[in-house]
């Protein structure tokens, strides 16, 4: 078998039909997935069984995934995150495509418009994004969203500082931005729906919300696997906003799985116990991305 | 798809380049610093005997001129040692921790970095300090005053040299304090005890309407600052390190238990704003120049000069904090809770690393020599001068004598005051109870801490699980009793 491959490919070669170039191209990206990808997964799988130390590591056997399973803390942030993802993937999914069916039916010239300024947050630093979220969740009087209670005559709420409403405060900050990319991702898609579907839909004297049920939504299933899977795996990777906004407090109610490996790793160096998390984490997400293409995928083809 | 020959040779080219880019880029970490255009790292300085020696140092704007200076302090380094080249590297505040942890992790780290003392005990548990004890010579550990030095050591080993020691304390408004009848020159002098303070903030509150207009007390503690507010009130009470001198673990002593209750107290008094878990430095300070705070903390002696800067900026109507009110800021103690008064003082300065090669004895010295070089003269004066912090060597005393300290008399006496009853460090305590008592403080007291903050817990059930967890890390007789 690997006889007859490596012919095949001598052949093309030697007979100059492109083979040899596409290798080349191949090259490039394979180089880079080697060095920025599989050697990092390697490296970190080798690490987690080790106490890794930079003048020289040594053997911990199965320490680092005994200890990451006996950590109180560990699975605190795993249900942290699995909270969020369920507070924030499905919302983040219908509001995008409700905000793509109703820019659809707008001129071209405002689409793009409309699709600019959804993907703006996308663009612009995170932190910068924190800084104002930090400003509109001020704990105080003066706060925006506490000024916008105080109007309703509810008293003001210290939004980041208390365990009852710290998680809720990072998830309304996703609710309320990032989602340019899904926006423009179902766009996409619902333009990519023949007309014909609609004109024969409307001579049965088809309502909106009929189409919407009956032709809309069944095209958009495998864009919506897509942005599901894609999603909750960004969901569980989530660090960056409880870094910035939280600290991952407090009493740990914000401490997401991405924020624990990374305090594990680079705040206290135990690059060994952060490697075994990060590789339970992959496998997390591996079982629930397989769940979601076995009972969501069965009629999807791309 | 048909390629023409010119594309394709063009293509293939390009495909090389990126793969050859990505290959070298990952590749240059490990060449022990000798390209010429990055930082070198101090495994280059276990090649050379006699001969040129490159020191290498990554430091922060440790005061607002201190990065401008740097090309004239490395000539100067030059001028002195002719066969040594000091190599900076500036990195801001935000980045310096990242950049470190980074080259230290790869074994690479620079000769010298400015960081907190703090922070040594976790890169001797990594193996990545240079001990000078040796390399040091009795001349320049003679210049430093005893109490910051001793920072920089853990064991046995000395790790770099001590650029300042800031006083952790609070500051006051003046007029407020007047206001609410409080003898602030009395307070910088004799201290004050918990009881004494707690009252002295209910006088500084002004609220109508049930709408607070003015806290007696806003102290950061929004995140990690969460560990400061705890760490000066509990070396107050009578724990100023967190093992005793039998090294038995002392956060399960029942005076800390005193200090949870008062920080309740405080808050349900009303002197402290009910959402003070998410008021950070930032806002603490503006609320201390807007006048929404009568004390506030922790409090630095350089606020000093900021709070004067407002001022001026507010009389020029120029640039000044929006809302902000003038301020003459008092520097005033932390108070005690039934012991002797202690400060809390937090010591940075020029820590020594080692990359994966033994470092010759040669090398050694010429680091210790550079970071003496920083840390003293005319450097540490001009940087302590800016800092309004108190020079901690001999030759910075010397060298401050003709700089101009634009300074509040009282409050250089109080800063002088706290100073001589700065905690002292810890050498003794080994690396690893260090490294546990760390981790034990980020994952149970301060996220505990907060809840406390937030009125999530009560103080005996935060001091419960931290006994819990304090016994389950150092055993039954490795933790006080009382």
């Amino acid at each position: 078998m690997m006889a007859q491959l490596a012919r095949t490919v001598k052949k093309r070669i030697i007979s100059g039909d492109g083979g040899a170039w596409a290798y080349a191209f191949i090259a490039v990206a394979l180089v880079v997935f080697a060095l920025f990808t599989a050697y990092p997964v390697i490296n970190a799988f080798i690490i987690s069984f080790q106490e890794y130390k930079p003048l020289g590591s040594t053997y911990a056997g199965f320490d680092n995934y005994v200890h990451s399973f006996d950590d109180e803390l560990f699975w605190k942030s795993i249900k942290n995150t699995i909270v969020y993802t369920l507070l924030t993937v499905p919302v983040s999914l219908v509001l995008s495509f409700g905000v793509a069916i109703l820019i659809l039916p707008l001129k071209k010239k405002l689409q793009t418009t409309f699709k600019a300024v959804y993907y703006l947050p996308a663009v612009a630093s995170g932190v910068a994004l924190s800084v104002v979220w930090l400003w509109i969740f001020d704990p105080l009087q003066t706060g925006i969203l506490n000024q916008l209670l105080a109007f309703f005559g509810i008293g003001n709420l210290n939004w980041l500082g208390t365990s009852a409403t710290s998680m809720f405060s990072l998830v309304l900050m996703a609710w309320l931005s990032s989602h340019g990319t899904s926006i423009i991702i179902y766009l996409a898609a619902l333009i990519g729906i023949d007309n014909s579907y609609y004109e024969a839909a409307e001579l049965d004297g088809a309502s909106f919300s009929q189409k919407l049920r009956h032709i809309v939504i069944p095209f958009m299933k495998p864009t919506t696997l897509f942005l599901l899977v894609t999603g909750v795996i960004g969901s569980f990777q989530v660090f960056q906003n409880a870094y910035l906004m939280t600290g991952g407090g407090p009493d740990n109610a914000t401490t997401m799985v991405g924020l624990l490996i990374f305090n594990n790793a680079f705040k206290y160096f135990e690059f060994g116990e952060a490697s075994a998390q990060a590789l339970i984490l992959t496998l997390i997400i591996a079982i629930i991305s397989f769940i979601q293409f076995k009972f969501l995928g069965n009629d999807v083809e791309y | 798809m048909v390629l023409t020959n010119k594309f394709r040779v063009f293509a293939s080219v390009l495909a090389l380049t990126v793969s050859l880019t990505a290959i070298s880029a990952c590749s240059s970490g490990n060449n022990g610093g000798s390209n010429s255009n990055a930082p070198a790292t101090n495994d280059s300085g276990a090649a050379t005997e006699e001969a040129k020696d490159t020191i290498t140092a990554l430091l922060p704007p440790v005061s607002a001129n201190y990065q401008s200076n740097f090309d004239q302090m490395e000539a100067d380094f030059n001028a002195l040692y002719p066969n040594l080249t000091l190599q900076i590297e500036p990195a801001s505040w935000e980045d310096i921790t990242q950049k470190l942890d980074t080259q230290v992790n790869a074994g690479s780290p620079p000769d010298i970095a400015f960081i907190g003392s703090d922070g040594i005990s976790k890169y001797v548990e990594q193996g990545m300090l240079m001990d000078i004890t040796m390399a040091a010579i009795p001349e320049m550990i003679g210049d430093f005053d005893p109490v910051p030095l001793n920072y920089m050591k853990n064991g046995s080993g000395l790790y770099g040299f001590p650029a300042y020691m800031s006083i952790h304390a609070l500051g006051g408004n003046k007029q407020f304090l007047e206001e609410a009848g409080i003898d602030w020159k009395s307070v910088q002098k004799n201290g004050w005890t918990y009881e004494e303070f707690r009252e002295a903030i209910k006088k500084g509150v002004v609220s109508s309407g049930g709408t607070t207009s003015r806290y007696g007390f806003v102290f950061a503690t929004s995140g990690v600052t969460a560990k400061d507010y705890l760490n000066i009130l509990i070396k107050n009470a009578g724990m100023p390190a967190a093992f005793d001198k039998d090294l038995k673990y002392a956060y399960t002593s029942q005076n800390y238990l005193g200090v949870l209750k008062a920080v309740r107290e405080l808050i349900d008094d009303g002197s402290m704003p009910k959402e003070l878990s998410s008021v950070d430095a930032g806002k603490r300070w503006n609320m201390f120049l807007t006048g929404q705070t009568m004390i506030t903390g922790k409090g630095l002696a350089t606020f000093e000069n900021s709070a004067k800067t407002n001022n001026k900026k507010i009389e020029a109507g120029d640039g000044a904090v929006e809302g902000s009110v003038p301020v003459n800021y008092v520097v005033l103690p932390v108070p005690t809770f039934g012991a002797d008064p202690v400060a809390s003082a937090a010591v940075d300065g020029y820590v020594t690393f080692r990359g994966k090669k033994e470092p010759t004895e040669e090398h050694k010295v010429n680091v210790a020599k550079a970071a003496y070089y920083l840390a003293s003269g005319k450097i540490a004066a001009t940087t302590n001068t800016e800092l309004l912090v108190e020079q901690i060597t001999d030759s910075g005393r010397t060298a401050a004598e003709s700089l101009d300290v634009e300074r509040d008399p009282d409050n250089a006496a109080a800063s002088q005051r706290l100073q001589s009853i700065a905690s002292p460090a810890r050498p003794d305590i080994p690396a690893e109870l260090g490294a546990e008592a760390i981790k034990l403080e980020d994952e149970v007291i301060i996220p505990k801490f907060q809840a406390l903050l937030a009125d999530e817990i009560t103080p005996e059930d935060m001091f419960k699980v931290l006994k819990e967890a304090a016994v389950k890390a150092f055993g039954e007789d490795g933790v006080v009793t009382d």
